[in-house]
């Protein structure tokens, strides 16, 4: 009897997800960087997350691809640098422009009876592309460079209703890449953000 | 999927768009020069007493002009107000200022660097050309051109006190300030840069 109702508590969300077969989500991604705040540290919910994620034969595994972005802008007022044989004075903006690719797998769950609610947790591996970007008049000095990225995240799907394809999305993930820049003082690059959005399931 | 979920949804790409990279703001950053000073790590700015400049007459480098100074006059007052800041800088700092003939120790120069690129661009609206040469359509071209302009403010000390052997003398400090031309105010925040120049410099007596 214990093995039945195991049996049935594996296979039954996943039948229910079967029916679910892809998806494609868009999001809006609420990002706080954690690491060299000194750049830049306030949270942006300059960002946003797209992507497309399919289930994996019978499983209650998906896969997918996923596209992000995000923006990070801050403004320091004027300052004077020490450059060696002399001095510079000016106010500028802090900037991280970027966008990374990542190909990314889930472990999904169902929530209740209904089919309308499906708990998932996944990672995503993939690139990078940071641009830290210091603007000053209508200067302009910019480092930028790819990363090997690795996305942990967990979310919920959330169906407007049975007979419906169209749904909400919401997810935590934290990012943690290598990009470094020796000129703006990164090592490594690491964020914490909060997507929410809508997703279009093919069924 | 019908048309009003397919509208739902890419109403959600808005919010996302809103995200892409916008430019920081631009009057926040022009409301004053960048102030750059450089100098000669070797010069004794203390031995310097006296200075001289000009009165009414800056430089001007340009790749659009021929003209290699810029005067005073009265619907151009630029020239004169940054020869007078720097004036008062130099004074403030304890330096004294003498005509050319009285073998001033530095002299300061003034000048403006003017550099206009343009940028062109040609597009071909509704080309279609019929590969056999029948029925082609040939649209003229629009050419769009984009201007950039910025000039930079350049004042130097030259040390005429400890000329070398073949008479040439040397650059012992420098302030480079810009950008003049997309300044808010460019004549105000000039005076405002000179000032900002000789405040970061206060080896300079």
């Amino acid at each position: 009897m214990k093995k039945l109702l195991t049996v049935l508590f594996v296979l039954l969300p996943a039948c229910a997800l079967l029916a679910q077969e892809n998806y494609f989500y868009i999001n809006l991604d609420i990002n706080t960087p954690l690491a060299n705040t000194d750049w830049v540290s306030k949270t942006s919910g300059r960002g946003g997350k797209a992507g497309y994620r399919f289930m994996i034969g019978e499983s209650r595994f998906s896969a997918g691809i996923d596209f992000g972005w995000a923006y990070f802008e801050e403004y320091a007022p004027t300052e004077t640098f020490d450059n060696g044989n002399g001095h510079i004075t000016t106010d500028y903006f802090k900037k991280l422009n970027q966008y990374s690719f990542a190909a990314s797998g889930q472990y999904n769950w169902e929530l209740g009876e209904q089919g309308l609610f499906f708990p998932y947790a996944g990672i995503g591996l993939g690139a990078l592309h940071n641009e830290y970007v210091m603007a000053y008049n209508i200067y302009e000095d910019v480092d930028k460079g790819w990363g090997f990225l690795a996305r942990p995240e967990a979310g919920i799907l959330a169906r407007f209703g049975k007979r419906r394809s169209m749904g909400a999305m919401a997810a935590v993930h934290y990012d943690f890449a290598t990009n470094k820049s020796d000129a703006y003082g990164y090592s490594s690059y690491s964020a914490v953000g909060f997507q929410i959005g809508i997703m279009l399931m093919n069924r | 999927m019908n048309v009003m979920k397919r509208f739902l949804f890419f109403l959600a790409v808005l919010p996302a768009l809103w995200a892409c990279e916008p430019e920081p703001d631009n009057l926040r950053l022009l409301d004053q020069l960048v102030v750059s000073t450089n100098y000669d790590p070797d010069t004794q700015f203390a031995d310097f007493g006296t200075y001289t400049i000009a009165t009414d007459t800056i430089g001007y480098v340009s790749n659009t002009s021929r003209d290699t100074i810029w005067t005073f006059t009265t619907a151009q007052p630029y020239p004169r107000s940054v020869i007078k800041a720097v004036r008062e800088q130099m004074d403030a700092k304890g330096f004294t200022y003498v005509d050319r003939d009285e073998d001033p120790d530095v002299g300061m120069n003034i000048y403006i660097i003017e550099n206009l690129n343009l940028f062109q661009q040609v597009y071909y609206p509704n080309y279609y050309s019929n590969y056999y040469g029948y029925g082609g359509y040939y649209y003229y071209p629009i050419v769009q051109t984009y201007a950039q302009n910025t000039a930079t403010l350049v004042v130097e000390m030259i040390d005429l006190k400890n000329r070398n052997a073949n008479n040439q003398v040397k650059i012992v400090w420098n302030a480079y300030m810009g950008d003049v031309v997309n300044s808010v105010n460019y004549e105000q925040q000039s005076v405002d840069a000179i000032e900002t120049a000789f405040d970061q410099s206060p080896y300079l007596h």
